[in-house]
């Protein structure tokens, strides 16, 4: 009996991902038979998906080495099928996966750079926004301040990594030996984001990082330099804020001021 | 008077690729229009959006897509027609392509091409999914067939068949791709003349040239070489059966400089006006010194 049309994708699905069932009875073999005329589709699957993960963690895969990447390419792609239309997104997991799974999470480096990686690529093309300048800032008038809050810009990404995963990358991408893996006594704060078409990362203090997530979490002025009295004397903490505002508004970081 | 089906041809064109982007604006200009692959834009902002608005101002855009999965048994997806759309919208295409083939099912996406059974349950079912989405973008679109690598015990014609009958059903257009008809013609064992042959003249918008890979006990569709050259004849044949018609070379890999695919696509020009005389086919502007 002829099966019907989503029975066929099912097992054809089926068969690019777990590499058996029942297709190879559907299709004609001849001059190939129809194991390898399958298979030709088995290894296109991982290989396409392997190519867009080497993209986006070029990194990962310098740490890794070739042969060790793509096993984990593999191990990744059967645990997390993409599910959505494009391939730009299908890494997105990759960084969790590697703090869950065995043998990975025992090299907690690794995910680090994976989320430090994906983190530019989120940061590469999210949406465009206005960039406020210090002339706007200079604009506010006093009495607005206390009760200014903050649109940062789309592109901001902010993580908190316990490995040099910047510098590892950084040696990556000038194809420079790797730094060894180095753990920090805390986890550091850090900022990804686009200015323009480029993209920046820089670390932060503990109190840099609490303020500019107290902004993403919509706080006003007066509220943030309360939240900072917890690392700054209270007499320094608006000039201290101020200071910090004025240069991420310099790195095109705030998008606008909302009174 | 006879009406065209088809939108007007606008000449030779390239894949755009990010590597070109300063060439296309800072160089000589000796591409008439440009093909993007629509999900390379279908992200919030950022550089390619930023390239693609400049070099839209510029060039004519055709918009070809492979996440259409015209041929799954899931539901369209609605997201993706939603984000093409808007996408049309910004670049004012000349016109919009995708594949005849199947990319996943389950809510699952293989991100490949994935040939499907030639067979009237299959018709009925793409032919009626072609509807909704040019009603959905209200426009004609284009199907391109795709290379594969097996066939289905099922299938009850050929592809050029099903294609032909495709098109009066779905009144949708057909973006030929010569490279990928010479591929299947070896992995099959079809003659590629019947093929062009079986496809209607009056629905032909579009053609690809790409390289493959040949391996012997079949070939690999890899758009990551030149042209070879029974493509290159399979294309003169193509023109002889077709005419004029809107013509560009795919490469996504290995991607040399920008001056040598145009001087690939001038081979391109060379054959069609040995074929088809002067003056028949190309749109290129002549950009005084």
């Amino acid at each position: 009996m002829r099966r019907r049309l989503p029975a066929l994708q099912e097992d054809f699905q089926s068969y690019l991902l777990s590499l058996s069932g029942a297709m190879e009875q559907e299709i004609v073999s001849d001059t190939l038979d129809a194991r390898m005329r399958l298979q030709i589709y088995a290894d296109a699957y991982r290989l396409r998906l392997i190519e867009a993960l080497e993209t986006d963690f070029v990194a990962l895969r310098a740490a890794l080495g070739p042969e060790e990447f793509d096993r984990l390419g593999r191990a990744y792609i059967d645990a997390n099928p993409s599910d959505h239309y494009s391939v730009r997104y299908f890494g997105r997991n990759l960084g969790r996966f590697l703090a869950q799974t065995d043998p990975y999470r025992e090299q907690p480096v690794l995910a680090d750079i994976a989320r430090f990686e994906w983190a530019m690529t989120d940061a590469f093309d999210a949406p465009d926004a206005n960039v406020a300048t210090v002339a706007d800032m200079a604009a506010v008038p006093p009495n607005d301040w206390p009760g200014l809050r903050f649109a940062l810009h789309p592109s901001l990404q902010r993580i908190d990594l316990q490995w040099n995963a910047s510098a590892i990358w950084h040696a990556a991408d000038k194809d420079e030996a790797l730094p060894a893996p180095e753990q920090a006594e805390y986890p550091v704060g850090w900022m990804i984001w686009r200015q323009g078409l480029q993209i920046y990362f820089r670390s932060l203090s503990v109190d840099q990082a609490w303020m500019l997530d107290a902004l993403g979490d919509g706080q006003n002025f007066a509220e943030v330099c309360e939240g900072l009295t917890e690392w700054i004397d209270a007499q320094y903490v608006a000039g201290h804020a101020a200071g910090l505002l004025k240069q991420w508004v310099t790195d095109g970081l705030i998008s606008g001021f909302i009174n | 008077m006879t009406v065209s089906l088809v939108y007007p041809p606008i000449g030779f064109g390239l894949g755009l690729r990010a590597s070109h982007y300063e060439d296309i604006l800072n160089g000589p200009r000796r591409i008439d229009w440009f093909e993007i692959l629509s999900e390379n834009y279908m992200v919030p902002g950022g550089k390619p959006l930023h390239y693609l608005d400049r070099i839209r101002a510029e060039y004519p855009l055709v918009m070809h897509g492979v996440s259409l999965s015209i041929g799954s048994t899931d539901p369209l997806n609605r997201d993706y027609l939603r984000d093409l759309k808007k996408l049309a919208e910004r670049v004012q295409p000349a016109w919009i392509s995708d594949h005849l083939c199947w990319t996943g099912v389950a809510g699952k996406n293989m991100h490949d091409l994935l040939p499907l059974p030639y067979d009237g349950e299959t018709l009925d079912h793409v032919a009626s999914r072609i509807q909704h989405v040019q009603e959905f973008l209200g426009r004609r679109i284009l199907l391109e067939n795709v290379s594969s690598y097996l066939t289905y015990k099922r299938s009850e014609m050929t592809e050029w068949d099903f294609l032909r009958e495709l098109c009066n059903r779905a009144d949708c257009l057909i973006l030929l791709d010569v490279n990928n008809i010479y591929v299947s013609s070896v992995n099959h064992g079809f003659d590629p003349i019947e093929y062009l042959d079986g496809v209607p003249a009056d629905r032909v918008q579009q053609f690809h040239l790409a390289g493959h890979r040949n391996l012997e006990t079949h070939i690999i569709d890899t758009h990551d070489e030149p042209v070879v050259d029974p493509v290159w004849d399979l294309y003169a044949d193509a023109l002889k059966r077709f005419g004029p018609v809107s013509t560009m070379i795919e490469r996504d890999d290995n991607i040399p400089a920008f001056a040598e695919l145009a001087d690939e696509l001038d081979h391109a020009r060379h054959i069609a006006v040995e074929t088809l005389g002067s003056g028949t086919h190309s749109r290129r502007r002549v950009v005084p010194a």
